[in-house]
């Protein structure tokens, strides 16, 4: 699994997680992998039912890293 | 079992539901409502009491009283739980963290977000509870007047955090730059512990002691505390995600939470033969619903939402804090020095569903209202995309 792009969250609060990781992927090629480093705990859960309803996929379970969470969302 | 209870976000539209019934609860128990934001118009008036600033005059603190401190008061206690219960949470779920936000934008956003919706709160008699969550359920009024009003409200909040001056930017890198951390020796569970049974050791003080409403308070307040931090019940995000990306998970549990709360309220009503606690409704409901909208997705988060977060280290949420309870505090100034009052609110009533209508049409109208708010929100869940709202077609890729 081959990383293209980090998207580092951390430090921000809602609902600034969900608006920069639909605009990061909004602006990727259809098929690129964009990793996702949150620690906002609301974001635990908007950012990932938010990336699906928009129609990009979970390419696997987030990964719990320490007190962050790692997503990984193919465009 | 233990686990699941502690290290997952629990159900929002459960603890919605029980926080209605707790609420409900409380208010036949106390006679008031769950609240917070008249709590922090107290402390700001401490605060001024300390500068020296005689404020005994003042028709604001007059109106909401100001006898004893907030540690013998229970609006006091249900404040000081909430923040204990969700810290309680925090800590035994290893999540507390020193969250520093990296753009320095945020600490100035967030005191004056948090300083218009203190204000405005206010203004309405009422944050997000006590004019809308504890409102509702009380079949007053103005709790309709406020929601109406911040769903505006925080439509224009929506327009301003949106545009790149507000916004900022990320930081977005090539490839992967995340470093994995090893896990530590888990210490928070074990302070968590502590601070459970010190704070249980209070409640049963208050009880033995014969303060019941203190340890009430005391009780419902951690509850409410543990509740809002397990469901992270976002009440800013219940209006703002709509207008941002069409996320309706908030609106229908708070909703839902409403309509349980409506039900268990109004049987604690007749039952008990106990007066609803209806509040005015007024010009400065609306205006003031206003502001509250705005200042609330400013901020980040309302006066009920900025708790938790402040439990878990967002310390971002410390200027909100502190520009609730000043916003407040303003308001309060101004309620008789600049006139707020003889223009906004003396025309305005307090008026209740149940007296206007009776108690059978008060349920059935507001059960039906919230039903249509559930529907409108499902709706929009399904169809309102971000960046592109209504209109039809694949989300838009750039390249």
């Amino acid at each position: 699994m081959s990383i293209d792009y980090t998207l580092d969250l951390r430090g921000e609060s809602c609902p600034y997680p969900v608006i920069y990781t639909l605009e990061t992927l909004q602006g990727m090629k259809k098929g690129e992998l964009l990793q996702v480093i949150a620690d906002c705990p609301a974001a635990f859960r908007n950012v990932p039912e938010e990336v699906v309803k928009h129609g990009y996929t979970l390419e696997k379970e987030p990964m719990k890293n320490g007190k962050e969470l790692l997503f990984f969302i193919r465009a | 079992m233990l686990k699941r209870m502690f290290n997952q976000y629990w159900s929002p539209y459960l603890v919605m539901a029980v926080a209605g019934v707790l609420s409900a609860l409380y208010f036949g128990i106390t006679k008031t409502v769950w609240a917070v934001t008249g709590e922090f118009t107290r402390l700001g008036g401490h605060i001024l009491e300390w500068f020296g600033v005689d404020i005994s005059g003042w028709a604001y603190f007059k109106l909401i009283h100001m006898e004893g401190t907030t540690f013998t008061r229970t609006d006091g206690w249900i404040v000081w739980g909430m923040f204990i219960g969700a810290l309680l949470m925090v800590l035994l779920g290893n999540n507390f963290k020193i969250r520093m936000p990296r753009q320095k934008r945020r600490w100035v956003q967030g005191l004056i977000g948090g300083f218009i919706a203190g204000f405005g709160a206010r203004m309405a008699l009422g944050c997000n509870l006590a004019a809308f969550f504890t409102g509702v359920p009380q079949f007053s009024l103005h709790s309709w007047i406020f929601i109406v009003a911040t769903a505006i409200g925080t439509f224009g909040g929506a327009k301003i955090v949106g545009t790149s001056w507000w916004k900022g930017k990320p930081v977005l890198q090539k490839g992967n730059t995340a470093k994995i951390v090893k896990e530590r020796a888990k210490i928070q569970p074990y302070i968590g512990m502590v601070l459970a049974v010190g704070y249980a050791a209070l409640i049963i003080y208050f009880y033995a002691a014969g303060k019941n409403m203190l340890g009430t308070a005391a009780l419902f307040g951690a509850l409410f505390g543990i509740l809002i931090e397990r469901g992270q019940i976002c009440f800013t995000s219940a209006f703002r995600d709509l207008w941002i990306s069409g996320r309706a998970t908030m609106t229908k549990a708070i909703t839902l939470g409403m309509a349980v709360s409506s039900v268990v309220t109004l049987i604690i009503i007749l039952v008990g033969g106990m007066d609803p606690v209806t509040k005015m409704a007024a010009p400065s409901t609306l205006i003031g619903g206003l502001l509250f909208g705005v200042g609330i997705v400013m901020a980040g988060g309302c006066e009920t939402g900025m708790m938790y977060r402040l439990m878990e280290g967002q310390v971002v949420f410390l200027p909100v804090f502190i520009g609730n309870i000043a916003g407040a505090t303003v308001l309060a100034y101004g309620w008789d020095h600049l006139g707020i009052y003889n223009a906004l609110v003396k025309m305005g009533k307090p008026i209740n569903l149940i007296t206007e209508l009776g108690a059978a049409w008060a349920l059935i109208l507001t059960l039906v209202l919230l039903a249509a708010g559930f529907i409108v929100a499902v709706f929009w869940q399904k169809n309102y995309r971000f960046g592109v709202g209504f209109k039809k077609g694949e989300t838009k890729h750039v390249h």
